[in-house]
């Protein structure tokens, strides 16, 4: 089975410096995690556990929760001072969830993306409702949910059904990154997109 | 001393998409025993959070995994939702060359009963038991969690010991309904428990709503979660009433969860 730590430090060994809205600057200390907004910023607030990621992680800027955390709204105004990789992969599994882990799959050839249908096909009790999603609902839906600017900054590695690609969103939406980037990727649809789903079949039109 | 460290645990919880302290009790039991050392590695999962029960697998590094449900009972999660989406088929499953064992919800643990007895004695310390109603609140209703069956199994193992004047299960939304708490109960102190896994919205606001300790415009409990905790006791109804938080924030959950390892073990073996 592979080295999580030993991956992510090959990356950085290899000039890996972003993931999501994170940019990784080596210093003589360690490693430095940041708000890629605030790169050139010098009053940031220190911290220095990758324990404090997940607080970090948790609210926004308004202070409102952020239940997923690859939406492009993580908060602003600190620095965390990391001594090693093992404390980096630790702090970045806070930040951005599973993305790792799921990275290193796809590398071994063993993520298998899911399509939409067969997500909802698989839903019980109050989610079996959303296998009425018509396709053209879909494709509003996810266009809506999952862009990158105000729903997640994800790379959607799924379809609607094998022969109904989604075509909401721009073809960029669909091309993980690479290189120095670390990409975030969705293999399969996230229980938010489902219960949105939900939402729309049952006609209800409030936000959340 | 537990040790495994070829072996992967992961704690599965319900976890939110309106609040962080849904998931925050199952993050810090697993905090605590990734920090003993008892696992090769330690992993959440969760329903309404990530990392996701599908997403979850492909973090883990070792062949042999163990799944605990961070639930208070067996029910539609434990039984139809988290089999159906880690993929498992029975108590033992190979998943993509992993061996996933699957384990009792920590809340079916015997050592629960003592959990809501120190859980009882610290909100309510000094108060003589033999003059205390003791409630222990479940959800109720017809999620198909049973909880209510759960609730009713802790209360007569708590009432078989006779410590307290009287221990009764009440409910949110199924008679006996906790509203009715001062109906309910005889003794001139009420220790009230919520059987559930996280505060969260049912602990700082719906059951304090119910009580009467907290005032019922919406959002009004949960913009001082933790004060209605700290406002013990209440004097109301002629009685005095000790109000505690949810028992998954009780820090020997971690024992339990790997309590629940054990067992499978020995089940297996």
């Amino acid at each position: 089975m592979m080295d999580t730590n030993a991956a992510l430090a090959d990356w950085l060994d290899k000039g890996g410096r972003r993931i999501g809205q994170i940019v990784i600057a080596k210093k003589n200390d360690g490693w430095e995690l940041r708000h890629a907004d605030d790169a050139a910023r010098e009053d940031l607030h220190l911290f220095t556990k990758s324990a404090d990621a997940r607080p970090l992680a948790n609210l926004d800027d308004a202070g409102a929760y952020r239940a997923l955390k690859t939406a492009p709204n993580l908060r602003h105004g600190w620095r965390l001072v990391l001594p090693d990789v093992a404390s980096v992969r630790s702090a970045l599994d806070a930040f951005y969830p599973a993305m790792i882990g799921v990275q290193l799959a796809r590398e071994r050839g063993e993520l298998v993306p899911v399509n939409l249908r067969d997500t909802l096909a698989r839903q019980t009790g109050m989610y079996r409702v959303t296998q009425r999603l018509t396709d053209a609902e879909a494709q509003v839906l996810i266009a809506r949910s999952c862009c990158s600017d105000g729903g997640c900054l994800k790379t959607i590695l799924w379809r609607i059904s094998p022969e109904l690609p989604v075509n909401s969103l721009p073809a960029e939406k669909f091309t993980a990154r690479g290189g120095d980037e670390w990409p975030l990727l969705c293999h399969e649809a996230c229980n938010i997109l489902v219960a949105a789903a939900r939402k729309v079949v049952k006609g209800d039109t409030k936000e959340g | 001393m537990f040790s495994k460290p070829d072996s992967t645990l992961v704690i599965v919880g319900h976890g939110s998409t309106l609040n962080p302290d849904s998931s925050g009790p199952t993050w810090e039991h697993a905090d605590a025993i990734a920090q003993s050392g008892a696992f090769g590695e330690v992993h959440c999962a969760f329903w309404k959070e990530e990392p996701s029960l599908r997403q979850v697998l492909h973090c883990v590094t070792k062949r042999e995994v163990y799944v605990v449900p961070n639930f208070i009972s067996e029910g539609y999660f434990t039984q139809t939702v988290i089999p159906r989406e880690l993929g498992l088929d029975g108590p033992q499953t190979n998943v993509a060359g992993r061996t996933v064992k699957y384990c009792a919800p920590v809340g079916s643990h015997a050592r629960m009963t003592d959990l809501l007895l120190k859980r009882a004695a610290a909100v309510a310390p000094g108060v003589p038991p033999k003059e205390t109603s003791l409630f222990i609140v479940g959800h109720g209703t017809g999620l198909n969690d049973n909880s209510a069956v759960a609730a009713k199994r802790e209360v007569e193992r708590i009432r078989a010991l006779g410590i307290f004047g009287e221990v009764i299960a009440a409910y949110m939304e199924e008679d006996p309904l906790i509203a009715k708490w001062d109906e309910l109960s005889t003794q001139p102190n009420v220790v009230v428990v919520p059987f559930f896994i996280a505060d969260g919205l049912h602990s700082y606001e719906d059951i304090p709503v119910l009580l009467g300790i907290a005032d019922s415009s919406p959002g009004a409990a949960s913009a001082n979660a933790a004060g209605v905790f700290a406002q013990n006791p209440y004097r109301l109804r002629g009685r005095m009433l000790f109000y505690a938080n949810s028992i998954g924030t009780e820090a020997g959950f971690a024992e339990v969860i790997l309590d629940q390892v054990a067992a499978f073990d020995a089940a297996a073996a």
